[in-house]
């Protein structure tokens, strides 16, 4: 009989009847699972860069164990060789030495706290690895296409041995910690992934060759951590079920199921399915890939396999899970980003506070940061990373302490403060003129691409000023008189930022347009529009522009186009940009507007003329405006978000929260 | 002010140009620094093919992102000659790429280039620059051969620094 670690009952949860399926309890090997809610091992660099756990990945994985309410959390893979060639992180765990066992305690403890399933991955990051070493090691010496990776060299037969004993001696170290599940990692362009990819594995031996061969590492690998777990932990397995890498002649989608059935074959207890490598040139889990479009992935394994499948990749809403589970395409909902964004996000589904979820928006920060050997964070979670830092959860003031705020502006920036600030015990009144709430994001989301997303920060934070008693002023523009007549005690100025006019001349018979009435659809744009800033409101306004079959520039101040935007997902907007005909001038201003033409002037002076006849200014300042009388009067004054220094949604939020922690 | 197009496009265009001739010239400054420092036992055409292939290395790294073998051969072929030649028009020579007598071969040619005039200011042996340049392009194909799983050779033909009016270079797939 299949043992169960802790007993849930989700009987009397609401989320439970409108998600039966998510709720059901599900068998991996012979261990119940008392749900199909997963937390998928997610790198954070929050570790030592010796790979020992700190505190604030103890902490935040706890967070995330509570979000699972019972069912499966991972910890972050680690790395099992002690030349490093494995690290692909520099606050990676490791794992290749008895000496990380009491900090790896410490997590499967924090996940056990929490009555959910305490899983362990090995992650040998082998491509992408030795991020502190000057070589990786690999199947074949395979140049690396992306120029942040390190160079690989094909390892001998006996460091694949070794190889695979580090997997078998890692595992019993986990089991040691007190993990109840133990996975491998294969997707993505870690090590195993290289080893049955055609691409990186050229070998000739027993190692390479057909799938057989290239997957000989990780059948071995299987067997020495299936006989190190013995029955009652089961084993499981990330693979990709189409690794995207066709233009360099990987693994035909059929060589990946044949992988599955291998691995299966080897002893897997479940199989987690992923798609795409690192190095895809194909999208995968950016905001322009509409949310549930991997499923059928996760269905064309369960055809070939009999065993558990699970899958994560744009499944941000319990609907698409929920559906997929009792189509019998799916059986286990995996969870990576949707919890970076809102740990307890499944725990919420339960509750049935779905409206209270802070749901990713698929931007990427999170893992741009990794790369960049930077703590991960959130763009729209301030908590995030910060989840041992008790200041960074709002705390109630003293009845004395209560004050009046007055929050001028409804966008991302002040939505947020008056939350916060309104959670604390103060009393909370919002201002702004617009008669709906969202500030420029109201605009922002009609980008093409997948932005209306962004609005779902907006009705998350909107449903939290309701739920803790913010006062609205719709419709009412703040004036001198109003702040002098209401006398707060504190003011937030959130009010988003000023456009500038045109610095150089404007001819008559010039139109000028700003961006928000571009993407609002209230301004007319003639045929060849030059929009005026390359940064993120500049790009969208174009895309869509262009989208409308106009003829659009971009001329902006910045080097780069998109410079605002993270890594992770600038090249989307690039390749958008290119395949909209999109001419970006950066490091450039306009000079002069006329009719039918702008002249603009590049930084070291050079002038040419455009064909233009509306010109859209998305550029954008500091505001200042109330700043003198709230400061006149010895308000306390705060200035957050765009109205500070213009940003991004994600400066916004942060913004917003910290002042309203402090306020 | 209206726009002077002329004398915009003069100064960019002289402004190119001055680039354009520093580059062969701090190759060749930076050539006379190496031998300096390699002493008199050094042989100035073993030190200028070891700098064409750590140059060619790191230039072949910078191909990867750009080329794309789904497209199938013949455009992946013409890509990767136009890239070669495009590389050399930066430095201000005149080329032009050519379709050869099988989807898997391409010819680049060279009608106009800076590097013998610059090689001639500085003493610098004919020869040498001709089998620089050819070190060079055979070194940017190893990773880039590697990477896709395509033996790429590229052999010279002709060449402006042996007196024969122009460079020619093969690139084709070997299929030995």
């Amino acid at each position: 009989m299949a043992k169960q670690l802790f007993e849930w009952d989700y009987s009397s949860y609401p989320g439970a009847k409108k998600y039966p399926k998510l709720f059901e309890p599900v068998q991996i090997g012979n261990l119940l699972i008392p749900n199909r809610i997963k937390y998928a091992a997610t790198e954070d660099n929050f570790n030592d860069h010796t790979g020992f756990i700190t505190d604030a990945d103890v902490a935040y994985i706890r967070r995330r164990a509570e979000g699972v309410v019972g069912g499966l959390c991972f910890m972050q893979g680690v790395y099992m060789d002690e030349a490093r060639k494995g690290q692909g992180y520099v606050g990676q765990a490791a794992c290749w030495d008895d000496k990380y066992i009491p900090g790896l305690k410490k997590i499967a403890d924090a996940i056990h706290a929490e009555k959910a399933v305490a899983g362990f991955q090995l992650m040998d990051c082998g491509r992408v690895g030795a991020v502190e070493v000057p070589s990786g090691h690999g199947p074949s010496t395979v140049p690396q296409r992306l120029r942040i990776f390190k160079p690989m060299y094909e390892m001998t037969k006996e460091e694949i041995k070794e190889m695979v004993q580090q997997h078998v001696d890692a595992t019993k170290r986990g089991i040691e910690a007190g993990f109840d599940i133990i996975e491998i990692s294969g997707i993505v362009g870690y090590h195993i992934s290289n080893f049955i990819s055609s691409y990186t594995n050229r070998r000739t031996d027993e190692y390479g060759g057909d799938i057989r061969g290239r997957m000989k590492a990780v059948v071995e690998i299987i067997q020495g951590v299936k006989e190190v777990c013995g029955p009652d932990i089961p084993v499981g397995i990330r693979l990709c079920a189409e690794e995207l890498l066709d233009d360099v002649r990987g693994n035909t989608p059929e060589e990946s199921m044949e992988s599955y059935k291998i691995a299966e074959e080897a002893g897997a207890d479940y199989i987690s399915v992923t798609a795409g490598w690192q190095e895809s040139i194909v999208p995968v889990i950016s905001r322009d890939v509409p949310m549930g479009s991997w499923v059928h992935l996760a269905k064309r394994a369960k055809e070939h396999v009999n065993i558990p499948v699970q899958m994560a990749y744009r499944l941000f809403l319990p609907e698409l899970p929920e559906k997929a589970i009792t189509a019998g395409e799916l059986d286990i909902w995996e969870i990576c980003r949707s919890m970076i964004a809102d740990p307890l996000m499944p725990k919420k589904v339960l509750e049935d506070r779905q409206e209270e979820i802070r749901h990713c928006v698929a931007c990427n920060l999170c893992l741009a940061r990794l790369f960049r050997d930077a703590p991960m964070t959130c763009y729209i979670n301030p908590v995030c990373a910060h989840e041992h830092d008790e200041n960074f959860f709002p705390k109630p003031v003293e009845e004395d302490d209560e004050k009046e705020i007055i929050i001028v502006g409804a966008g991302p920036a002040g939505l947020e403060c008056a939350y916060v600030a309104a959670q604390r015990g103060h009393e909370v009144h919002v201002y702004d003129k617009r008669e709906e709430v969202g500030g420029t994001i109201l605009e922002a989301s009609k980008a093409p691409y997948g932005d209306e997303e962004l609005m779902t920060c907006i009705n998350y934070q909107k449903t939290m000023c309701k739920k803790y008693g913010v006062e609205f002023h719709l419709g009412t523009e703040v004036t001198d008189e109003l702040i002098q007549d209401e006398m707060p005690d504190s003011v937030v100025l959130a009010t988003g930022p000023l456009y500038p006019e045109i610095r150089g001349t404007v001819g008559e018979g010039a139109k000028i347009v700003n961006v928000l009435d571009v993407l609002g659809g209230t301004a007319e744009v003639g045929d060849n529009v030059v929009v005026w800033g390359n940064r993120k409101p500049g790009i969208g306004c174009a895309l869509l522009l262009a989208n409308q079959g106009k003829k659009v520039t971009i001329v902006g101040k910045e080097k780069t186009a998109g410079f605002d935007v993270n890594p992770s997902f600038k090249w989307r907007y690039m390749i958008y940009l290119r395949q909209n005909r999109v001419m970006a001038y950066n490091d450039c201003d306009i000079e002069e507007v006329k009719e039918g033409e702008v002249i603009v002037k590049t930084y070291d002076g050079y002038r040419f003329p455009l064909k233009c006849n509306t010109v859209v200014i998305s550029e954008r300042g500091a505001n200042e405006g109330l700043k003198a009388v709230v400061q006149g009067e010895g308000i306390e004054l705060f200035v957050i978000g765009d109205a500070l220094v213009p940003r991004n949604m994600s400066s916004a939020v942060h913004d917003g929260y910290r002042i309203g922690l402090r306020i | 002010m209206p726009v002077n197009a002329e004398k915009e496009i003069t100064t960019l265009w002289r402004n190119l140009h001055t680039a354009q001739n520093e580059i062969c010239k701090t190759y060749y400054r930076w050539r006379e620094v190496a031998l300096e420092i390699a002493g008199p036992e050094a042989k100035p055409l073993d030190v200028a093919l070891k700098a064409a292939e750590m140059m060619g290395v790191d230039i072949g790294k910078h191909f990867l992102p750009r080329l794309n073998w789904l497209k199938g051969e013949e455009p992946f072929m013409l890509n990767l000659g136009r890239q070669l030649a495009g590389l050399w028009a930066g430095e201000g020579a005149v080329t032009t790429v050519e379709q050869g007598e099988s989807p898997s071969e391409i010819l680049i040619r060279c009608t106009r280039d800076p590097w013998p005039t610059a090689a001639r200011q500085y003493g610098v042996p004919m020869e040498e620059v001709a089998l620089t340049r050819e070190k060079l392009f055979q070194t940017i194909l190893v990773d880039v051969s590697v990477f896709f799983s395509v033996p790429l050779k590229i052999e010279m033909l002709k060449a402006i620094p042996r007196g024969e009016g122009e460079w020619v270079f093969r690139l084709y797939k070997d299929e030995n």
